[in-house]
């Protein structure tokens, strides 16, 4: 219901007016509130230029954050995003198709795209790669990628394949990552650790990231991977210990997803580990808080907190959209705790500009045992 | 046929099914609100369909399989009259049928929290 703003007639030099001829409904007829709303509101302009995402507004949104019974939530102002434009997001697009290489940035149909691909300050590109196929083993109610018994069998060339391929885009950190293969022996960790072995074999400058699953707590496997030759050992907890058995697959656990990330860090001090929680389940910030202690505790290095958004309908419901501010308040947390790295903002994610010079900044610094 | 779901909540939820949908179509195809169920699409990879049976209900479905078996040991809130949803196929002799979807961990930690609040505030 309403007026639309598009049928309103620009009067040159002009506001709107209303009771402007226009062929939608009169606006003679609106309620004076109404009326004030339209006056006061978003002009053509504000919606051609973009600014709807204008940081002002997000203080005044007043639309529910916190879910009651039976509601489902509005997208709130601050996670709407812009269309991906500029030079290296394009050239990296159009170098990805004659690759034939598989980011879950594409299939997942991330928002942040256009900021990681296109680089940062430094033009540290940052994409993140799938590997071992689209279909998972598990059935977590966060996620949509696509589950089954038994996905395709892996593909024994693509480690080689990807390497090739990653080497020659010219990328400055690469993050590698994959599905649950719970079908296969060693939960698909040689693939991976062949994968960054044939990577720093091409090019031993490129910076490495691995986001694992937990191998159903398999260490020999996680091991495997750590030693590969990579920089960042990346496994997601997901959520505080509480939400564990709610949101994930009833295989995954808090206390194995902290061994793994113990672990890597164990066989392979050298190793730089991180995580990612998702915000807005229904956790409250007492157990926020007592995660990331927990997650300090257990040496991790960098956190990374981000907002849930629930992919299909049949996928949980978001029960909160936390504030930016919010976002901001953890992150000084992450930093007040001695993480070395807190990304948090209700658009991070697990990859989310991982290759920023900060990161890259400390990979070096740790190379040189500054740290 | 109708088909009847107690949600989480306690709220009742009533929908049409078709003779042969499995009642995790039903919930999908019906639109019914509850959340976080089928996350597998019904390829046996997840528990998250789990419902629980009437006793007489229960007697009368199809024998389970192995693969349902493996999944449903790794519901929450176990009975002896659970099944996963995604398996179970409406039957003409179902009509009426009332089904439970189980409680969760989280739900009953929320309850409790609002509990100490009130006690605390």
């Amino acid at each position: 219901g309403g007026v639309c703003v598009w049928g309103s007639a620009r009067r040159p030099g002009g506001r709107y007016f209303p009771g402007a001829p226009s062929t939608y409904r009169a606006s003679s007829s609106l309620p004076d509130e109404k009326k004030e709303f339209l006056q006061n509101g978003p002009e053509l302009e504000d919606f051609v230029s973009g600014d709807f995402s204008d940081k002002s507004m997000w203080t005044e949104y007043k639309g529910n954050l916190k879910r009651q019974k039976g509601e489902r939530l509005r997208l709130p102002p601050w996670l709407k995003t812009e269309i991906p434009v500029g030079k290296n997001y394009n050239k990296l697009k159009s170098t990805l198709r004659s690759l034939n290489l598989h980011t879950v940035c594409e299939e997942a149909r991330c928002p942040n795209i256009g900021e990681c691909w296109g680089g940062g300050e430094y033009a540290t590109a940052t994409a993140t790669i799938m590997l071992m196929g689209d279909t998972c083993t598990r059935g977590c109610r966060f996620c949509s990628v696509k589950t089954a018994k038994n996905p395709p069998p892996l593909d024994l060339n693509e480690p080689y394949n990807t390497a090739k391929a990653i080497a020659e885009w010219g990328l400055d950190y690469v993050v590698l990552t994959s599905v649950d293969r719970d079908d296969i022996l060693d939960g698909g960790a040689e693939h991976f650790a062949k994968t960054v072995s044939h990577l720093k074999e091409r090019n031993s400058k490129i910076l490495v990231e691995c986001l694992t699953p937990d191998f159903r707590g398999d260490l020999k496997a996680v091991e495997k991977v750590a030693l590969s030759g990579l920089d960042v050992y990346a496994h997601n907890v997901e959520t505080v210990p509480e939400l564990q058995r709610k949101i994930r697959d009833p295989r995954a656990n808090f206390k194995q997803s902290l061994q793994v990330l113990k672990h890597a860090k164990k066989v392979q001090p050298d190793v730089i580990s991180k995580t990612s929680i998702m915000l807005g389940l229904g956790e409250t910030d007492e157990q926020v808080y007592s995660t990331m202690k927990l997650l300090r505790e257990a040496d991790v290095d960098c956190l990374t907190l981000g907002q849930y958004m629930q992919p299909t309908k049949r996928h949980l419901k978001v029960e909160e959209y936390v504030t930016p501010d919010k976002f901001k308040h953890w992150e000084k947390v992450g930093n007040q705790l001695g993480f070395h790295y807190t990304a948090s903002g209700p658009l991070v994610r697990s990859s989310y500009k991982a290759g920023e010079f900060f990161l890259k900044n400390l990979v070096e610094k740790r190379k040189t045992k500054v740290i | 046929m109708t088909v009847h779901f107690i949600n989480r909540d306690g709220e009742r939820l009533t929908a049409t099914a078709k003779e042969g949908e499995s009642l995790l179509e039903v919930v999908v195809n019906q639109n019914l609100g509850i959340d976080g169920f089928g996350a597998c699409e019904g390829t046996l990879a997840c528990s998250t369909c789990h419902l629980i049976f009437e006793e007489d209900v229960f007697q009368k479905l199809d024998t389970i399989t192995d693969e349902e078996l493996d999944m449903l040991d790794l519901a929450y809130g176990l009975t002896d009259t659970s099944r996963l949803g995604c398996q179970v196929c409406v039957k003409k002799a179902m009509d009426g049928l009332t089904v439970q979807v189980p409680v969760e961990v989280a739900d009953m930690r929320r309850e409790l929290e609002v509990e100490n609040s009130k006690i605390k505030g």
